[in-house]
């Protein structure tokens, strides 16, 4: 498995992690559970994978193409998750009448983070699988 | 997306590996400048190398590309 692999399989489970902190912890702090996606700030540490060690090459083209591609379907859904939930939300407070509460954009902005780093890690790994790992 | 695997596109490069004095993945992967995971995946047909990679390794064993690189007629 090469540094860029570990980096994806660290996203995918960073992300999960924090989206099962946040599952669990619902019930009992209600919108306070959004703190458990604070864990998604370990993926910093996804830097250390890359740590040049002697002349080793750590990344080449190949992995610049998964990650390219991993990096757009990311995007992509994350952007959609993001613009549908406000698009639902604008039709909402339209027939409500009443304002969005300040609380329900914050989800949305974290769970966007979350489906981004999620569907990154998932896809990088996915396509490091099908193009041979080793 | 990564380049998909081309049709007709074999190489022999396990092949011109093993031939020069045992050279390992590791020491082609360090000659072309890439990470062993793609020479894996060279010599097991999943990947398809650009031309800059494709010319590295070429000069690596010495021999025109078209002889490390073969494409069947389609």
């Amino acid at each position: 498995m090469n540094a860029m692999e570990k980096v994806a399989w660290a996203e995918l489970l960073v992300c999960a992690t924090a989206v099962a902190a946040v599952g669990l912890l619902v019930p009992w702090l209600g919108d306070g559970a959004m703190g458990g996606f604070g864990l998604l700030g370990f993926l910093g540490f996804t830097a250390l994978f890359l740590r040049q060690r002697g002349n080793r090459v750590i990344t080449d083209e190949r992995d610049t193409q998964i990650q390219r591609t991993a990096t757009g379907l990311s995007m992509g859904a994350a952007w959609f998750t993001l613009f549908m939930g406000v698009t639902a939300l604008v039709i909402w407070a339209n027939q409500e009448r009443d304002v969005v509460p300040t609380r329900v954009l914050t989800w949305l902005i974290w769970i966007s983070f979350a489906v981004l780093y999620g569907v990154k890690g998932l896809a990088g790994v996915v396509l490091y699988r099908r193009h041979h790992a080793a | 997306m990564p380049r998909k695997k081309e049709q007709g596109l074999t190489n022999c490069i396990r092949d011109l590996r093993t031939a020069a004095s045992g050279m390992t993945q590791q020491d082609l992967a360090d000659q072309v400048g890439v990470t062993r995971q793609t020479i894996v995946a060279l010599e097991g047909g999943d990947y398809t190398p650009s031309l800059t990679l494709a010319l590295r390794i070429a000069r690596v064993f010495g021999k025109p590309t078209d002889e490390v690189f073969q494409l069947e007629q389609g």
